[in-house]
């Protein structure tokens, strides 16, 4: 019947058993088909007397259980990709929910959430367990059951970070809301892990006020929930005589030490902790404190403003220090007739530079003692400040700079770049060696402006030879174990290659595009097309090689059938254009034709082939053929089961504003196999 | 209230990342022993830079292009990628500055009163996303500047964004959502 040919014998004498389901050949008597799903309702006569209807349940999501009755195996192999990763994707997420223990609701919105996911291509490019568990995780805290995301975490043996990224995408691709976790959620859990034994209900209680009591004190924003329930659960079992070591609440709330003693220490500076139990249990104290990072950031500013008052101070000192200094040096050299070397062109240039060099220890007898004096004076205000960072460059630059206050300390100030030491210091140096500089104002203006790039300075960033070769041999001692790696890589690769033996690792090259199907009529392309892809086996590919294809949409309608393959070919849409186009009548003609469908679909084929065979794609044409072909009828009707009537479609859609949804299938109440209609 | 607002908040840039190709192919081995204050990182094929006079660190591959990050505002950048490029032209490739791009900036700003996160969380659901389990502040996401915004529960303020403007727009934008979830100083 439907014109299969038997894999054993090559026979075509099929025969089709509606009772049993069947599938069988005649010639040589193999089972082909197995479960046929039939739309006809048997009864069964049972032991006891009474009749059951003959059928077997097939899940919602997949095809069901592929029979593979006599070795024969189906020409897809069971089910189609999305059925099989949804299937998988349901058996992941029992077998992950049940070691949660999350009853069969939550297991079943979760299998929706992956659903949606899987439809929005969101597993793609993911490991599907990371995607499970954001499915579960996203249930959990949609029913607020107390999951951490840390339990799913630590089942997978993945980092929470990742599986926390794939949740928050998730959720957002979702539009998913996923309510704020409330610490609160997971104390009877951590209670009960604790084993409080007859007194768990209280030490709970007690702990969910504290936890309360926290809230109010602001030390729940931006922490973990669970290292408030440990800190919590912690002082609940010892205002109850309950001897729970810090190392056990840890192991149980998944935190770590030095998280929890933290959190006892935030909590201990709040007034609440000076209450005794009992007070605590009545009262309520009225005030919030502000949350712990806020007193921090407080005492960082307090702490900014003393340093400010004291680098006032010491610009003070300072400054009477340099005039000091000054006195000194003029006192010196009055006393002392010539002066030496490269420090009589230095001092001539001005006191900046004479502090400068001084600081900057050259050897000069009576130099030195005001160096070392200066320097120590210098030195001591320095270290009470900064603990002694920095003193070269900061002496340096704070002669010169004066007003400016010591640069170490603006470093410390905050963001005020260290730069800006530094870039004094190279001002100084320079000053020294008698360079002018340009503003450093970018006003570029074609490929490479060199305004106010100095050159000098980046010769400085060139080493010369001797430097280079210092640091090449350095560079190849630090990696001297990456480039062995290489070399016994290279010397591996001769050697097989002189075996020959060598595989060559290309890397995988992504798979070409297939080139577009040329074509003259859309019949063809839909054969060019199908021949390069197999995609459905719900296509009798036999009977459509052998049909001529020509434009015709009207025998797709029978097929009610859904057929989700064949790519953008979507059936509903062909459903719609298939009866309407511009002209009136041709609509009217179509409608008229709709209702004989249920009656005789072979006819209204007939009728439909005929009145688009002689078209070409554009129903420019059909206006005048329907008149006629409604009444005539031909022979044998061509089958179009597959045909891209997509050029159709444009045209046609716009002509029936409503359509229900069973003429748009056809009217075929058969829910059959589309095989059935050719050759009658 | 916006404008108001502005000129007392005040917004620190913090980093400004850039990008641009110097169209010729560069030898890194040359660079690398001859640079002065180039780290060669062979096994991963590019080699790193860092100037002092703008602070910032180039990142330069075989192929021409380089990255720069480090820079304290966009002329900053630009003036840096430009020592860049002729330092580079010192060292003898046939150099091209062309592209230039700033492709990210990095900004912190302080606000005055601390914010109360899950409420914000709630007020602003599409935009915010709030998992203290995860990370201690509301990642607030605005996609026509393409601007992400850190709040975290001091007040304080990360903005990244495209370029210095987006970012001075997205502060603007959600001051007024911060401003209502705040937390009253008694």
């Amino acid at each position: 019947m439907t014109g299969r040919v038997c894999r054993g014998c090559g026979g075509t004498d099929i025969e089709l058993d509606a009772a049993r389901g069947d599938a069988v050949c005649t010639g040589c008597g193999s089972v082909l088909e197995d479960n046929i799903i039939v739309s006809e309702v048997q009864f069964v006569e049972n032991s006891g007397g009474g009749s059951s209807a003959v059928g077997q349940f097939v899940s919602l999501d997949g095809a069901g259980k592929t029979p593979t009755l006599g070795g024969g195996f189906h020409v897809n192999l069971g089910k189609e990709s999305r059925a099989q990763t949804l299937q998988n994707g349901r058996r992941q997420i029992h077998h992950l929910g049940n070691q949660l223990q999350l009853n069969q609701h939550c297991l079943d919105t979760a299998f929706n959430f992956f659903k949606m996911a899987v439809s929005k291509h969101l597993t793609r490019g993911r490991k599907m367990a990371h995607v499970i568990a954001a499915c579960l995780y996203l249930v959990c805290r949609t029913e607020g059951t107390p999951h951490m995301l840390l339990d799913l975490s630590d089942l997978l043996q993945v980092n929470v970070y990742v599986l926390g990224k794939t949740f928050l995408l998730l959720a957002r691709e979702l539009c998913i809301n996923a309510p704020a976790i409330d610490p609160c959620l997971y104390i009877p859990r951590f209670a009960h892990l604790l084993e409080f034994g007859d007194k768990n209900h209280e030490v709970s209680m007690t702990a969910l006020r504290l936890l309360q009591r926290m809230k109010r004190d602001w030390m729940h924003t931006g922490r973990r929930p669970s290292g408030l329930c440990g800190a919590a659960l912690l002082v609940a079992a010892r205002m109850h005589d309950f001897r729970r070591t810090v190392k056990e609440v840890i192991s149980v709330v998944k935190v770590c030490e030095s998280t929890l003693r933290k959190r006892l220490t935030e909590f201990e500076d709040t007034p609440t902790s000076q209450l005794t139990v009992d007070e605590f249990m009545k009262v309520d104290l009225e005030e919030e404190c502000d949350p712990p990072s806020y007193t921090a950031g407080q005492r960082k500013l307090r702490m900014k403003q003393l340093e400010q008052v004291l680098s006032k101070q010491l610009e003070e000192v300072e400054g009477e220090i340099s005039s000091y200094q000054d006195a000194i040096e003029i006192e010196l050299e009055n006393s002392r007739p010539k002066a030496k070397g490269a420090l009589a062109s230095l001092t001539k240039d001005g006191s900046v530079e004479d502090t400068t060099s001084s600081l900057f220890g050259e050897e000069d007898a009576e130099d030195e003692e005001l160096e070392a004096a200066a320097s120590h004076l210098n030195k001591d205000f320095y270290q009470e400040l900064l603990g002694g960072g920095l003193p070269g460059s900061a002496e340096a630059a704070g002669g010169p700079e004066g007003g400016g206050g010591p640069p170490a300390l603006e470093s410390l100030l905050g963001p005020l770049p260290t730069a800006a030491s530094l870039g004094i210091s190279d001002s100084i140096r320079e000053c020294i060696s008698s360079q002018s500089r340009d503003p450093k104002d970018a006003s570029g203006d074609g490929e490479l402006d060199l305004s106010g790039i100095d050159d000098l300075e980046i010769d400085r960033y060139i080493l010369n030879e001797a430097e280079a070769r210092v640091k090449a041999e350095l560079w190849m001692r630090e990696n001297a174990e990456y480039l062995r790696e290489q070399r016994e890589k290279e010397a591996r690769i001769a050697k097989e290659r002189e075996l020959g033996i060598y595989k060559e690792h290309k890397p995988k090259k992504s798979c070409k595009r297939r080139e577009p199907i040329q074509a003259s009529t859309a019949g063809e392309a839909i054969e060019k097309m199908l021949e390069q892809k197999k995609i459905s086996s719900k296509i009798n590919y036999s009977v459509l090689r052998g049909l001529d294809s020509k434009g015709g949409a009207g025998p797709r309608r029978e097929h009610a059938r859904p057929q989700e393959t064949a790519g953008a070919r979507r059936l509903s849409r062909r459903k719609a254009p298939a009866s309407t186009s511009g002209a009136d009548p041709v609509a009217g003609v179509r409608k008229r034709l709709r209702p004989m469908v249920s009656t005789q679909p072979a006819k209204k084929v007939a009728v439909g082939e005929q009145a688009l065979l002689p078209s070409p794609p554009s129903l420019e044409a059909e206006p005048v053929r329907p008149t006629s072909a409604v009444v005539v009828e031909s022979g044998p009707v061509s089958y179009h089961p597959e045909e891209d009537a997509d050029e159709e479609d444009p045209d046609e859609e716009d002509g029936e504003p409503c359509v229900s949804a069973l003429q748009m299938m056809g009217g075929n109440d058969y829910g059959c196999d589309g095989d059935d209609d050719d050759g009658y | 209230m916006d404008a108001d607002s502005d000129v007392a908040l005040d917004i620190l840039i913090t980093n400004v990342v850039c990008v641009f190709r110097t169209r010729c192919h560069l030898n890194l081995r040359k660079i690398a022993l001859e640079g002065a204050n180039v780290i060669y990182k062979r096994d991963v094929g590019k080699v790193l830079m860092k100037l002092r006079k703008p602070r910032i660190t180039a990142t330069i591959w075989s192929s021409g292009k380089i990255i720069c990050t480090g820079a304290t505002s966009e002329e900053e950048a630009k003036f840096g990628a430009r020592r860049l490029a002729r330092s580079l032209q010192k060292l003898g490739f046939q150099v091209i500055f062309t592209d230039f791009k700033v492709v990210n900036v990095l900004a912190v700003c302080n606000m005055p009163f601390e914010i109360r996160l899950p409420e914000f969380t709630k007020n602003n659901r599409p935009h915010a996303s709030y998992e203290p389990e995860l990370h201690p502040a509301v990642c607030y996401r605005i996609k026509s500047l393409r601007a992400t915004l850190q709040i975290f529960s001091t007040g304080s303020i990360t903005v990244t964004g495209p370029n210095v403007k987006a970012v001075a727009t997205a502060v603007e934008q959600v001051y007024p959502f911060v401003f209502e979830s705040r937390k009253e100083i008694l």
